[in-house]
C-alpha cells in the first residue's frame, strides 16, 4: 500500500493522548469486550444484565403521549431550524416547571439549561469545574463517565465510599477527610446507580450541611428520579438547595425509557444567587455555546412530554422494576457465592458481592463475568468498572422473564463452578 | 465558598464565546421594537425558517416511521448505528473515485460537533492549526478552549477566494497538525476548482498535516464550478471531511452530521487519529438515534428534484443579492456567489460618515433600518460584512434596497 512517500514520522498529526486514558474504563468499553466473549455456538438468546437501556423491551415501552408529541412536533415542520444554545424557552419553561412540582422554590427558566442527553449536562459541569489544581468528590462504587471526562478535563478525581452495610449511604466523614482548599464539588447519584439505593430525606440533608461546610457545590445526578419502587420516596436534591447550591443533572432518557432522544437537562438550584455570582452560570452558558444542542424538535416535544405522559405510565415502569428488582434479589439469596446487602429500591441497578473463595479458579469479577458470558450468554458488569473490584453491578431493568432465565443461568453457572468440599 | 470560586472563568471563555450567535443577538437587540417595518435577517445560515426552504416531505416521513417502529429509542453504538454509517459512505462514494466503508464514517451531532471532534483528537501540547480568513468562527472558539494555536491564510478576493497557498506553507512549522478548508465557501460563497483542491491537498501532504475539509454545503452549487468533494484527492493526502444534514436537508434542528475519514491509504488508520476518534466518541455525546435510523431511507428516497429544487432556489436569491449589491456603490462584492448561502462585500467606509467600521455600521442598520447582517470581523475580516441570502427572495431585495437606503443617508459623497 503506498503511503505518498512519506514515512510515519514524516507525518505531523498523532492522536490526543488523552483521550486513551479517558475512555479506558467506560461502560459501553468493557460491555463491548464481555459480548466479544458471548460464545456464537450458543443457540440461546443472550440474557443482557449489564446496561441501563431496556428500551428494547415490550414492558418498557415508551409512553403513546411522548411518542405522539414528538411526532406532531417533527410534523409540524415548526422545529428544524437552529435552537438556542441554552435550549428553547418553551422547553426551559416546561422542565422549569415540571421539576419545581417537587421543590420548595419555583425554579426559572434561566436555571434550566438543555443537553444532549444528562451525558452532556454531567459534560458542561465537569468541565466547567475543571481548573488547575481543582479536585471532585466522587462516590465508589459510582458513574466512571465522571471519571473519564474529570481526567480528560484534567480535574483531579477523589473517591467517597458509599457504605454497603449503611444501605449505601455516603461515608460524609471521609467526604470530609478528602476535602481540602481545592476541592470544587461533591458528586451524589440519587436513585443510585450502581448501588439501587434511594437516599433518605435526612442523609441528603446531612449531605447538604457537609457539602455547605466545606464550601462546595452538590452535583446531584438524577437521571433515574422517581424511578423507585420500595419504601424510600425520592428527594431531590434541590429540595435543600437553601443550605447549599445543588446543580442537578437529569433527562427523559431513564423515566420515559427513551435515552435515544438525547434530551437533558443541568439545573441550578441555587435561590441565594451564588452560582450566578461566581461567574458557574456565565461558564455553563459558554461551554454550551460551543457545543453541539439537542435535537430541536425534541426539545419542541418536551413540553407536551411532561405534560401529557398520564401518571399510570409511570407507576406501570415501577411496577415491573419492581417486580424484576424483587425476582433479582430473591434469587441471588439462593446463590452462595453472591450477596446483595440490600434489595434494591430505585433506578436499574444492583450492586452484588462475589465471594470469590467458593469458586474454584475464577480469580476475580472480570474473569466471573468473562466466563459467565462465554458459558451462559448472560452479561454483568464487572464491578471494577464502576469503582468496586470484586463485585458485581447487575440490571434488572429487562422483562420479567428475562430475569428469572438469567439467574438460573447464574446459578447454574455458580453449581458448575463451586469448589468441591 | 465565595472565596474558592472568587475567580472563576471558563478557560479562554472571551475568545471562545465569540460566536456568530452572540453577535447577531447583540446587533439584535439594537432593532426597534416599535418599527413598522419588519425586521429582515440577512445575517444567519438557517432558511428552514422560511416556507420556500422547507425539507423533503420524504425525510419527515423517515423520521416518523423511525419513531413509530420503537426500534430506535434506545443508545446507539458511539460511532453511530451500522446502517447509518452505512448509508453515508455509500452515499459519499457516489462522487468518490474509491469506495468509503461503514468503517470510515463517524456519526455526530451535527456539524458543530464533528468539528469539536476532530480538533479534540489532533489536540496537543503546542500544536497549532491553520484557518482560513475569512472563516468560520467555531474552529478559533474550539481552538482555543483546547489551549490550541491558530494561525490564519487569507482567501484571495481578487483571485475568487482561493487559498493562498504560499502563505500557508509560510506559516507551516513542525507543530502545524492540520488545515480546514471550507468548500463550497462559508462566508465567501465560493466553489474551489478541481484544479486548486488538488494543489491544496499536495500542500498538505508536503507539509505532512491533515486536510479537513468542511463540506456542510455539499452540492450547494449553483455558478460556474462543480462541487468536487476533497476526499477525490484522498489519495494525495489524508482528508477528514465533515458533513451534515443541516444544510443540504435544511433542518439544522436534527442535529445530524458526520466525520467521513478519505483516506485510501490509510495513513490515518496508522497513525492512531481513527483509533482515537473512536475513543473521544465513546466519552462525547451521540445523535439522536431516531434520526440515524431514518437516514438510510432520507438518503435512499430524496428525490433528486428536491435538491435541485433548492440549487434553482439559491441561484435566484444569489443573482437578486448580487444584481442589488453592485448598483450600491458603498459596497464592493469581488464575485458573484456560485455556491453555499452568503456573499462577503468590502464597505466603502470612506464613502461614509461618521461610521467607524463594520461593527458600527451593522448595530446602525440594525437600529435605522430593523436590518441584520454579520460584521466580517467576527470572521477575520474587519471592514467587511457577510450577506446570507438563503431567504424569500422579496425580503432579499427589501433588505438590499434599505441598505442602499441607509448608505445613501450616511453618504458624504456630493450627490
Amino acid at each position: 500500500m503506498d503511503n505518498g512517500g512519506l514515512s510515519r514520522d514524516q507525518w505531523r498529526f498523532v492522536g490526543n493522548e488523552l483521550l486513551t486514558k479517558a475512555s479506558a474504563v467506560t461502560v459501553r468499553g468493557v460491555l463491548n469486550m464481555l459480548i466479544e466473549n458471548l460464545n456464537a455456538n450458543d443457540s440461546r438468546p443472550v440474557i443482557p444484565l449489564g446496561h441501563g437501556d431496556p428500551s428494547a423491551f415490550p414492558s418498557f415501552r415508551t409512553a403513546t403521549a411522548a411518542e405522539d408529541a414528538l411526532c406532531s412536533a417533527i410534523r409540524s415542520a415548526k422545529f428544524n431550524g437552529y435552537s438556542s444554545t441554552v435550549g428553547i424557552p418553551a422547553a426551559r419553561s416546561a422542565v422549569a416547571d415540571h421539576l419545581s412540582k417537587d421543590l420548595p422554590h419555583k425554579l426559572s427558566p434561566d436555571d434550566v439549561f438543555l443537553t444532549i442527553g444528562c451525558t452532556q449536562a454531567l459534560e458542561a459541569i465537569v468541565s466547567v469545574l475543571a481548573r488547575p489544581k481543582s479536585n471532585i468528590l466522587l462516590p465508589r462504587p459510582g458513574y466512571p463517565y465522571y471519571e473519564a471526562r474529570a481526567g480528560f478535563s484534567h480535574l483531579e478525581v477523589r473517591h467517597f465510599d458509599l457504605v454497603p452495610e449503611k444501605g449505601w449511604e455516603v461515608d460524609l466523614e471521609a467526604v470530609e477527610a478528602l476535602s481540602d482548599e481545592n476541592t470544587v464539588a461533591m458528586v451524589i447519584i440519587n436513585p443510585g446507580n450502581p448501588c439501587g439505593n434511594v437516599f433518605k430525606y435526612e442523609h441528603l440533608k446531612k449531605v447538604a450541611e457537609t457539602a455547605k461546610k466545606l464550601g462546595i457545590l452538590v452535583i446531584s445526578d438524577e437521571v433515574y428520579d422517581h424511578l423507585t419502587f420500595g419504601s424510600s420516596p425520592f428527594v431531590p436534591m434541590g429540595v435543600f438547595a437553601s443550605i447549599v447550591p445543588v446543580v442537578t443533572v437529569g433527562s427523559i432518557s431513564k423515566r420515559w425509557i427513551v435515552p435515544g432522544w438525547r434530551l437533558g437537562w443541568l439545573v441550578t438550584n441555587d435561590p441565594d444567587g451564588i452560582l450566578r455570582k461566581q461567574g458557574i452560570v456565565d461558564c455553563i452558558k459558554g461551554f454550551l455555546n460551543i457545543t453541539s444542542d439537542p435535537a430541536t424538535f425534541t426539545q419542541g416535544a418536551l413540553p407536551q412530554i411532561l405534560e401529557n405522559t398520564p401518571s399510570d405510565f409511570f407507576e406501570k415502569i415501577n411496577v415491573v422494576l419492581g417486580e424484576c428488582a424483587n425476582i433479582l434479589y430473591d434469587r441471588i439469596k439462593e446463590i452462595p457465592c453472591l450477596t446483595c446487602p440490600i434489595k434494591p429500591e430505585g433506578s436499574m441497578f444492583a450492586m452484588v458481592k462475589l465471594n470469590l473463595p467458593l469458586l474454584e479458579s475464577i480469580k476475580d469479577d472480570l474473569e466471573f463475568c468473562r466466563k459467565l458470558a462465554e458459558e451462559e450468554s448472560v452479561i454483568v458488569l464487572p464491578g471494577v468498572a464502576v469503582g468496586l473490584k470484586n463485585w458485581l453491578r447487575i440490571t434488572f431493568a429487562v422483562e420479567p422473564s428475562s430475569i428469572e432465565d438469567g439467574l438460573r443461568r447464574v446459578k447454574a453457572f455458580h453449581q458448575r463452578h463451586t469448589k468441591k468440599q | 465558598m465565595e472565596n474558592k470560586f472568587a475567580k472563576w472563568g471558563l478557560k479562554g471563555q472571551k475568545e471562545a464565546t465569540v460566536t456568530i450567535r452572540d453577535i447577531l443577538e447583540t446587533i439584535k437587540k439594537q432593532v426597534k421594537k416599535d418599527d413598522e417595518k419588519p425586521m429582515i435577517h440577512l445575517g444567519h445560515g438557517d432558511p428552514s425558517a422560511y416556507s420556500c426552504f422547507r425539507t423533503t416531505p420524504v425525510a419527515e416521513e423517515a423520521v416518523n416511521r423511525a419513531l413509530r417502529s420503537a426500534k430506535f429509542n434506545g443508545y446507539a453504538p458511539a460511532a453511530g448505528l451500522p446502517e447509518s454509517r452505512r448509508a453515508v459512505a455509500e452515499f459519499l462514494s457516489k462522487d468518490l473515485p474509491y469506495k468509503l466503508s461503514e468503517e470510515d464514517i463517524f456519526i455526530t451531532a451535527g456539524a458543530a460537533h464533528a468539528i469539536e471532534l476532530i480538533l479534540t483528537v489532533l489536540a496537543r501540547p503546542g500544536a497549532n492549526i491553520l484557518l482560513p480568513r475569512p472563516g468560520y468562527p467555531s474552529y478559533e472558539a474550539h481552538s482555543t478552549f483546547l489551549d490550541q494555536e491558530v494561525r490564519n491564510f487569507d482567501l484571495l478576493p481578487e483571485k475568487g477566494w482561493e487559498i493562498d497557498l504560499d502563505g500557508v506553507e509560510a506559516l507551516a512549522d513542525d507543530n502545524t497538525v492540520a488545515m480546514v478548508v471550507i468548500n463550497p465557501g462559508n462566508p465567501s460563497g465560493s466553489v474551489f476548482t478541481p484544479e486548486h483542491l488538488q494543489k491544496i491537498a499536495e500542500t498538505a501532504k508536503r507539509l505532512g498535516i491533515v486536510l479537513i475539509s468542511d463540506e456542510v454545503y455539499y452540492d450547494l452549487v449553483f455558478g460556474g464550478n462543480k462541487f468536487v468533494p476533497m476526499g477525490v484527492f484522498g489519495s494525495v493526502t489524508p482528508v477528514v471531511s465533515l458533513g451534515t444534514m443541516s444544510k443540504r436537508w435544511l433542518v439544522p434542528g436534527w442535529r445530524l452530521g458526520w466525520i467521513a475519514l478519505s483516506d485510501p491509504n490509510g495513513i490515518l488508520k496508522r497513525t492512531g487519529i481513527t483509533d482515537c476518534i473512536k475513543k473521544y466518541r465513546n466519552i462525547s455525546p451521540d445523535s439522536t438515534t431516531l434520526i440515524q435510523g431514518a437516514i438510510p431511507e432520507i438518503l435512499e428516497k430524496t428525490p433528486k428534484d428536491f435538491i435541485s429544487n433548492i440549487v434553482v432556489l439559491l441561484r435566484e436569491a444569489a443573482e437578486a443579492c448580487y444584481s442589488n449589491i453592485i448598483e450600491i456603490p458603498y459596497l464592493d462584492s469581488p464575485q458573484k456567489p456560485e455556491g453555499a448561502m452568503s456573499t462577503m462585500v468590502k464597505l466603502n467606509l470612506d464613502m461614509l460618515e461618521g461610521i467607524e467600521d463594520d461593527m458600527d455600521f451593522c448595530l446602525r442598520l440594525a437600529k435605522e433600518e430593523s436590518v441584520l447582517v454579520l460584521p466580517g470581523s467576527v470572521l477575520g475580516l474587519k471592514n467587511w460584512l457577510r450577506i446570507s441570502f438563503a431567504t424569500d427572495v422579496a425580503s432579499l431585495e427589501e433588505g438590499l434596497q434599505r441598505i442602499k437606503a441607509f448608505c445613501l443617508r450616511h453618504s458624504n459623497m456630493i450627490m
